[in-house]
């Protein structure tokens, strides 16, 4: 792929809050390996993991319809995405919509109220799945003048990015379910060490985390505690959820387990971003992480330098 | 969707099996389950389920229709799917456990003060009402579904966390982002709702 491809882009609700370094990152770097995003316009809420609970089946389908319908006014076939969340109900949703016509004229139906249709034509994509399948690891290595050299990195997928539809027709081919290889490529090719890591695909606790966090420590703890042996300097991860949870829950840990966790969570995007030699805070969204990857900053070019 | 089984006096609905076959998302394959118990041994938070998905799936078939419904396997998934890649039989595990949540929270089977419906519910107003869902809003709203102490006590305790999200700009401030059509959105909403309800 040499010439710049457009696709549209759907950032998702956390990348105007809690995941604004993964959407500012992936803007800075995906130019570069020839992806121009185009934002779908007045884009929708995804319903993530309990849009079916707060407002039941259809109506939580008919989100996902809304945003596909405003998607398709955009005219390319792909939409992709960088969020888990989105990427899952998206995903699974396009393809529910696809293959039942009773549900695909209901949607429909719903969809007129805003004068607007889906003809179930569209692929919703994974960044990262596009990243391996249509940009490829050669073309991302290619991009690095800033090699992180001596930088290691734990790299933990988490569990919606790769499921349930990696290695599926409609998932793209992409990687393996439970021992995906995808991120330590990404990470190799920005010039790091990717540790051994068997955590990979380990739940964090997702939305449950959020709204109760005492069930959910021990998943998160579990991932820190091999991080830490492993030697990590960074996690790295793909998903909103996993990185805020994986960050944000180590004080909390640190309290109930006299622990000592202090591991930065970065996403993979932050990672090119230093890695392609772009500006710590401006482009990697170094700044945007509550615990600072002083790491990862230190090999960053100083700021505004090219 | 129809109407459940009327509640009777004996423990056992033998229709019940029958219902999520006709009603839950993915129920059509649950027959294919043949007990093996891969599910409940990859799921990464089993042990604090009352029943693992593979006994909750034999409860089904045994009419357990009380014990499915207000089981805490239905608040417990966090939907990472590890059961679904890895049923050998193909069923789709957590489709059906999240319909029988939702099912169980439509109901009124959830009992008052599950976690998971109170922030269902905290989630899909933002979503419903914004159009998209804010973060800070959200679980402002859901701590106080539990009243005003509970919902003090639980501001306090991640009150470190909201502090560091605002520092690094992760916490949005000001008014909540919304989508411009909001007033359709609302309608396409209320129309799927309807025509779930007609079926």
């Amino acid at each position: 792929m040499s010439e710049a491809k457009t696709l549209t882009y759907y950032p998702g609700c956390s990348s105007q809050g809690s995941a604004r370094h993964l959407d500012e990152s992936l803007r800075a770097v995906l130019p570069k390996v020839g992806i121009e995003l185009d934002e779908i316009d007045d884009w929708n809420c995804c319903g993530a993991s309990v849009g079916h609970i707060g407002g039941c089946q259809k109506p939580n389908l008919a989100l996902t319809g809304r945003t596909l319908a405003k998607a398709q006014q955009k005219g390319t076939r792909d939409v992709v995405t960088g969020c888990a969340a989105c990427y899952l109900n998206t995903h699974s949703g396009a393809e529910k919509i696809k293959a039942d016509v009773k549900t695909r004229t209901q949607i429909n139906t719903a969809l007129r109220e805003a004068k607007l249709s889906y003809d179930a034509d569209l692929r919703v994509r994974h960044i990262c799945e596009v990243l391996v399948n249509d940009v490829g690891i050669d073309r991302i290595a290619s991009q690095v003048t800033n090699p992180l050299t001596g930088l290691k990195v734990a790299g933990y997928v988490g569990c919606q990015t790769v499921r349930p539809f990696a290695g599926t027709e409609g998932g793209g081919k992409f990687d393996a379910t439970d021992e995906p290889t995808f991120l330590d490529d990404f990470t190799r090719a920005c010039g790091a060490e990717a540790l051994a890591f068997s955590n990979k695909t380990s739940c964090c606790g997702a939305s449950v985390a959020v709204m109760s966090p005492d069930r959910t420590l021990p998943l998160i703890k579990t991932i820190l505690s091999e991080a830490q042996e492993a030697g990590a300097d960074v996690i790295s991860t793909p998903c909103p959820l996993c990185q805020t949870n994986v960050e944000m829950y180590q004080a909390a840990i640190n309290r109930k387990w006299g622990t000592k966790f202090q591991i930065p969570v970065v996403f993979y995007s932050q990672l090119m971003a230093v890695a392609f030699g772009m500006a710590a805070n401006k482009e990697a969204a170094l700044q945007r992480n509550t615990i600072a990857p002083t790491a990862l900053a230190a090999l960053a070019r100083p700021e505004g330098a090219k | 969707m129809k109407a459940l089984p009327e509640v009777s006096a004996v423990p056992y609905d033998l229709g019940f099996a029958r219902w999520v076959r006709d009603n839950i998302q993915g129920g059509e394959l649950l027959s294919l389950c043949m007990q093996c118990g891969v599910c409940s041994g990859s799921c990464p938070i089993g042990v604090q389920m009352d029943y693992g998905p593979r006994k909750l799936f034999m409860m089904i078939r045994a009419g357990m229709k009380e014990e499915v419904l207000r089981s805490n396997t239905l608040w417990n998934c966090t939907s990472c799917y590890r059961c679904v890649v890895r049923c050998p039989r193909g069923v789709p595990v957590t489709y059906i456990l999240q319909d029988l949540a939702a099912k169980s929270a439509e109901l009124g089977y959830a009992s008052k003060g599950t976690e998971n419906v109170n922030f269902a519910r905290s989630f899909w107003w933002s979503a419903r009402f914004y159009g998209r869902t804010d973060e800070r809003l959200i679980t402002a709203r859901y701590y106080f579904t539990f009243g005003l102490k509970e919902g003090l006590r639980r501001a306090l305790e991640n009150l470190s966390i909201a502090v560091g999200m605002i520092r690094t700009g992760r916490m949005h401030m000001g008014m909540p982002r919304r989508i411009k059509d909001r007033r359709g959105l609302k309608a396409i909403l209320a129309k799927a709702r309807e025509l779930e309800l007609g079926e």
